[in-house]
């Protein structure tokens, strides 16, 4: 029998090794695969978060436990996925149009997988079709877009735009992060929040959809 | 007193009559002169027409060279992406050290053969005439840590941190080595001083950037002294943590980002530290009024003391409104 508190610890100290190896313990020793996600990855990722917010863990750190964490969880997708077990929800994120920085998007989109949500990652540079074509086919129900530069700011209008000519705007949730983006302009441009940082979009995600 | 004189003055500790006075401008400066970025950073004569232009209209006492960190991977071979209206990026997917075993191979571009890294060059020689000694003319160059970024791919050079740290050495030993041609290059074309932009640097948390990059910053910043220039140190971001490190650089001035208070990097950096900065530039320079503007350049004064130059903590966004920026510069004008 595994000792399953090894995982917590492996995906907080970014262990990616470790992570794998207990999981597969873990798999063949026939224990539910949402109980390795509930009660050791999601609290381990959450704890990441919460030592990035007080600056004992910085980007390499944050980065390493989430490839420990999705060590983990490649071992765990077919699982879940025969199970049926439900996520926290589903969630499309990209960087938009113009703007090719992702480090940013892929904390967010890290942390939100960390914490229950299945993440389709779109990449950087993403075009409104693109994200209007994620809606279609993959029904999400939050749709997060990132922006580095103030001069990619407004693709994320553009994108909000789009999603109402569409006719997808009203099945999606979305929210907007990125340095220069502000609560104040996510309001402007009609989305339905802000997240300072990816411990504050994960908490927006989880509050949005639980309101839904 | 002239830009020139007041900035050297402020470096040196002596009087400068009034507040020295160095926002960064780049996608503003092209708009000034009614310019498409992608003409701006690739077409010197734009660039120096920009800078000069808006120097002289809100009365800063410098120019510079700063565009965008995408020139010396452009140079290396690394594949980048040029958009009509805003800065180049390099591509991280196709990042020219994704492999790292291509370091050993990787050579210093000639700063001079015509490239994208020349182009700075004749711009600074061309600011140089055009400034005829009455603004200081700054040169660019990246810092270790955020040409590593471009080079390698920022997500991956923060995992080779735990993964791989003499990896990120021998990286970071390679790209002082360029920093230090590029810079020796625009200092000979007439650069008093040279911008170091280590923008990754306030990623990576004290302990990488005490263990790692602050060493090869004070290299660089070392070797730019020796090769007659100052040294202006700019990291963007959340630099609080690694403020003290910052100050120990040696960097004639340390340009601050919004998100470290002046109040802090002064007590991290002692009294004689010149300090610039750092306006929000978004919130409070671009969104905010003039008075607000006003008020907060001055409580950034007041934090700092003496050995203090008016700045926003970035680059000025391209749609600041002018009343905004000019309650900036008007402030420098008229205080101590």
């Amino acid at each position: 029998m595994p000792e399953l508190r090894e995982l917590y610890d492996a995906i907080l100290n970014g262990d990616h090794k470790t992570s794998a190896a207990v999981t597969r313990e873990a798999i063949d020793a026939g224990i539910e695969p949402m109980e390795l996600v509930s009660g050791y990855m999601v609290p381990a990722m959450d704890e990441v978060g919460k030592r990035f917010e007080c600056e004992d863990y910085f980007i390499p750190e944050l980065l390493l436990s989430a490839r420990a964490m999705k060590a983990a969880l490649e071992l765990l997708r077919p699982l879940l996925a025969a199970s049926g077990a439900k996520s926290a929800g589903r969630v499309v994120i990209g960087t938009v149009k113009g703007d090719l920085h992702d480090i940013g998007k892929n904390i967010v989109g890290a942390m939100l997988e960390g914490g229950g949500f299945e993440v389709i990652d779109l990449g950087a540079d993403v075009a409104p079709q693109k994200f209007i074509a994620a809606i279609k086919e993959r029904n999400p129900q939050l749709i997060c877009l990132s922006a580095l530069l103030t001069v990619t700011m407004p693709s994320m209008k553009t994108t909000i735009e789009a999603f109402k000519e569409a006719g997808v705007r009203d099945g999606v949730k979305v929210i907007v992060g990125g340095a220069p983006v502000t609560a104040e302009f996510a309001r402007e441009i009609g989305a339905d929040g802000f997240g300072e940082n990816a411990t504050a979009a994960v908490a927006l995600a989880r509050q949005l959809l639980q309101a839904a | 007193m002239n830009g020139r004189e007041r900035i050297l003055a402020s470096i040196q500790g002596q009087p400068t009559g009034r507040l020295p006075l160095m926002p960064i401008t780049m996608m503003f400066a092209a708009d000034q002169i009614g310019a498409r970025y992608l003409d701006y950073v690739t077409d010197y004569r734009v660039l120096a027409e920009g800078q000069m232009r808006t120097a002289e209209k809100f009365g800063f006492d410098y120019v510079s060279a700063i565009s965008d960190p995408a020139r010396e991977p452009a140079d290396l071979g690394a594949a980048i992406e040029f958009f009509p209206d805003q800065p180049p990026a390099v591509i991280e997917d196709r990042a020219l050290l994704a492999d790292k075993t291509r370091l050993a191979a990787l050579r210093v571009p000639d700063p001079l053969a015509g490239r994208r890294m020349s182009d700075r060059v004749h711009g600074v020689a061309l600011l140089k005439q055009r400034a005829g000694g009455d603004l200081l003319v700054e040169g660019w160059v990246e810092g270790p840590c955020a040409e590593a970024a471009d080079l390698r791919g920022i997500n991956t050079l923060m995992v080779d941190f735990y993964d791989d740290p003499a990896f990120v050495d021998d990286l970071f030993e390679f790209t002082v080595a360029m920093e230090l041609e590029f810079a020796k290059a625009q200092i000979q074309a007439g650069a008093d001083i040279i911008g170091v932009g280590d923008a990754a640097a306030s990623l990576v948390g004290p302990k990488f950037y005490q263990g790692h990059v602050w060493a090869y910053e004070k290299k660089l910043i070392q070797g730019i002294h020796d090769l007659g220039a100052k040294v202006r140190l700019h990291i963007c971001g959340n630099t609080r943590r690694i403020l003290e490190g910052m100050g120990r650089t040696g960097a004639d001035i340390v340009d601050l980002d919004y998100l470290a208070p002046v109040a802090a990097a002064r007590a991290a950096m002692g009294p004689r530290q010149v300090l610039l900065g750092n306006l929000e530039p978004v919130g409070v320079l671009r969104n905010g009024s003039p008075e607000i503007v006003r008020d907060t350049v001055a409580a950034c004064h007041r934090d700092a003391g003496e050995n203090y130059i008016a700045g926003a903590g970035c680059e000025v966004c391209r749609d600041t409104p002018e009343a905004n920026l000019r309650a900036l510069c008007e402030y420098a004008h008229v205080s101590r």
